[in-house]
């Protein structure tokens, strides 16, 4: 439990110059009666500013998708408060003008429309006079190569394309917060990674997503800050960059090509490093690298690179910490 | 406003259309039991009995049952549907919140339910030999009728949403109103012919069948006292329908089923 205390130098949160577009305080949220009740979601507090992707991480059940359907005035919080833009979509519907989702799952569309009337449709929905909504139906759907589809029932499209007509959907209203519960799950790679470029897209447009994932490596490429949660309670929350150099050490892998005479190795292995053909482990100080470096010379070098964590480690080692704590 | 209702009806329209065959099948079933009861009852009185306005009275009657049915089960079936396929969320995501979106729904679903049970009407006419008068003044009754009905579905909307499995008391529901719409309340005595004005839909189904089969003219102090039901148990549904839709966020269990 000590991770969650751990002070964050570097939250982006702090050094952020773009304006904060979600706020939640203090979230709870209990299920049942008695002996059944059981805690969802406790004391979650997370911030998200325009052009930010938060990655929301948790394992099965730990309160993610809670959290966001009562961001997203979907389910009532006990005790907090949500605040998009300003407004708390749960004392004022209006709120959600500013909120797009694609919640979990693939029936986000009506199967019998087409993309064009989904679009349509959900943008009157979402306020939009429905001329605007239609033209700007149509922007998506260029946008999204999804043109030669637009005339096709949803129920014929591929997977892949159903997303993405989903997502937008989600953006027909032009909201400022973007909410994506495992967006690219049951996707194939390609479709996987247009999603993902999709979402970076989207980020740089302005907008804050809120993005939930098992997929690890997805969450790594695209996220700004990482905030993982377990038994309903945020463990850690940090920039993504910040997260994996605090859980990478500072060993190095060095590879080289020749061979090293007698005294060159004898230098290296009194810096503590090892050796192992053309392959050397430095773990020592990062000042005496370059001496390393040095005793090395005239041999030409193939790669220097420093161990890095990923967010699979990272995440695997924060929920067995507190677990075992 | 209009734009959401030009949408739903755009919506409802499109899926009818890309999937006609069920509405036809109903559509039919509904005609064929209607000429089965007609023959049973005819088979019991005896060849000798004649009908006269009361077949009249009992189409109107049986017409109004089967538009009601499609009315009361239209929000809960609609809501179940939803959350099945998984679009209820998103329609609850909606700024204009749910009572309108789902009001809305109602209004493009009636005006297609309409159409079909006018084609209802003129079969059974065709099959039963009855002749129905089709005064202009049989859309105030019919508007007050509809607004009760509507009523009505947003509190088995509410059911659904808080109880989630609701096909058991839309069945139950179905004969009470075959009872309230086929029961010739108007013609009560007593204490009833007060009471009457209480209880749902019962003025305005009483009024059509003057219109309709009696050839009445319309009793404006009847139809006032119809309309004031039909409000009221519109305004009662919806406020249920808000208190179920509050109740089910509180749950967690909006999109359950």
């Amino acid at each position: 439990m000590q991770l969650a205390k751990r002070p964050n130098k570097h939250r982006a949160v702090e050094s952020s110059p773009n304006a904060i577009v979600l706020t939640t305080h203090d979230l709870c949220k209990s299920y049942g009666r008695g002996k059944q009740r059981f805690d969802a979601v406790k004391h979650v507090s997370l911030t998200l500013h325009q052009g930010e992707v938060l990655a929301f991480l948790g394992p099965n059940g730990a309160g993610k998708t809670t959290t966001i359907k009562m961001i997203a005035g979907l389910v009532r919080p006990d005790r907090g408060k949500v605040t998009i833009a300003g407004q708390d979509p749960h004392r004022h519907a209006r709120a959600l003008r500013n909120v797009g989702a694609v919640l979990e799952g693939n029936r986000n569309l009506y199967w019998r429309l087409t993309p064009e009337e989904n679009l349509e449709y959900f943008g009157v929905l979402r306020q939009v006079p429905r001329k605007i909504a239609h033209r700007r139906g149509l922007e998506l759907l260029a946008r999204f190569d999804l043109e030669e589809k637009r005339n096709t029932p949803v129920q014929k499209l591929s997977r892949g394309m159903q997303q993405k007509v989903a997502i937008a959907v989600a953006l027909i209203h032009n909201p400022q917060l973007v909410l994506l519960d495992e967006p690219t799950l049951g996707l194939d790679v390609e479709a996987g990674e247009t999603v993902k470029t999709l979402v970076r897209q989207i980020a740089q447009e302005g907008r804050a997503i809120l993005l939930t994932t098992h997929q690890l490596n997805v969450a790594e490429e695209l996220s700004d800050r990482v905030a993982i949660i377990r038994r309903g309670r945020i463990i850690a929350e940090q920039p993504t960059e910040a997260l994996l150099q605090e859980f990478s050490d500072s060993t190095y892998q060095l590879k080289f090509e020749g061979t090293l005479s007698w005294e060159q190795y004898c230098k290296i292995t009194q810096l503590g490093a090892t050796v192992d053909r053309a392959h050397i482990t430095y773990a020592g100080a990062p000042e005496h690298l370059y001496t390393l470096l040095g005793a090395l010379h005239p041999l030409p070098l193939i790669s220097v690179h420093r161990d890095r964590a990923d967010l699979t480690q990272v995440f695997l080692k924060l929920i067995k910490d507190t677990q075992d704590a | 406003m209009i734009d959401l209702l030009y949408v739903e009806l755009k919506r409802t329209w499109i899926q009818f259309i890309r999937y006609p065959a069920e509405v036809i099948a109903g559509l039919i079933i509904t005609a064929s039991v209607f000429y089965g009861l007609f023959l049973s009852a005819k088979y019991m009185a005896g060849p000798s009995f004649a009908f006269g306005d009361r077949l009249d009275a009992v189409v109107v009657g049986y017409v109004l049952w089967t538009l009601n049915l499609y009315i009361i089960n239209d929000v809960a079936i609609n809501l179940q549907s939803e959350a099945q396929t998984g679009t209820l969320e998103q329609v609850f995501l909606s700024p204009f919140g749910a009572p309108r979106v789902f009001l809305a729904r109602a209004i493009a679903s009636l005006v297609l339910r309409f159409a079909l049970i006018s084609g209802v009407v003129v079969i059974l006419m065709l099959l039963s030999g009855s002749r129905l008068a089709f005064p202009i003044t049989l859309v105030l009754p019919f508007i007050s009728l509809v607004m009760a009905g509507y009523g009505f579905a947003f509190m088995m909307g509410a059911c659904a949403l808080v109880f989630k499995r609701v096909q058991q008391v839309l069945g139950i529901v179905q004969f009470l109103l075959l009872f309230l719409l086929a029961a010739p309340f108007e013609e009560s005595t007593g204490l009833m012919q007060y009471f009457r004005f209480g209880l749902p839909m019962i003025p305005s189904s009483g009024l059509l069948r003057d219109l309709m089969a009696r050839n009445l003219g319309l009793d404006w102090v009847t139809y006032g006292l119809a309309l004031l039901n039909g409000l009221a148990y519109l305004a009662i549904g919806l406020w249920i329908f808000h208190w179920a839709e509050r109740m089910a966020k509180k749950r967690g269990s909006l999109s359950g089923y």
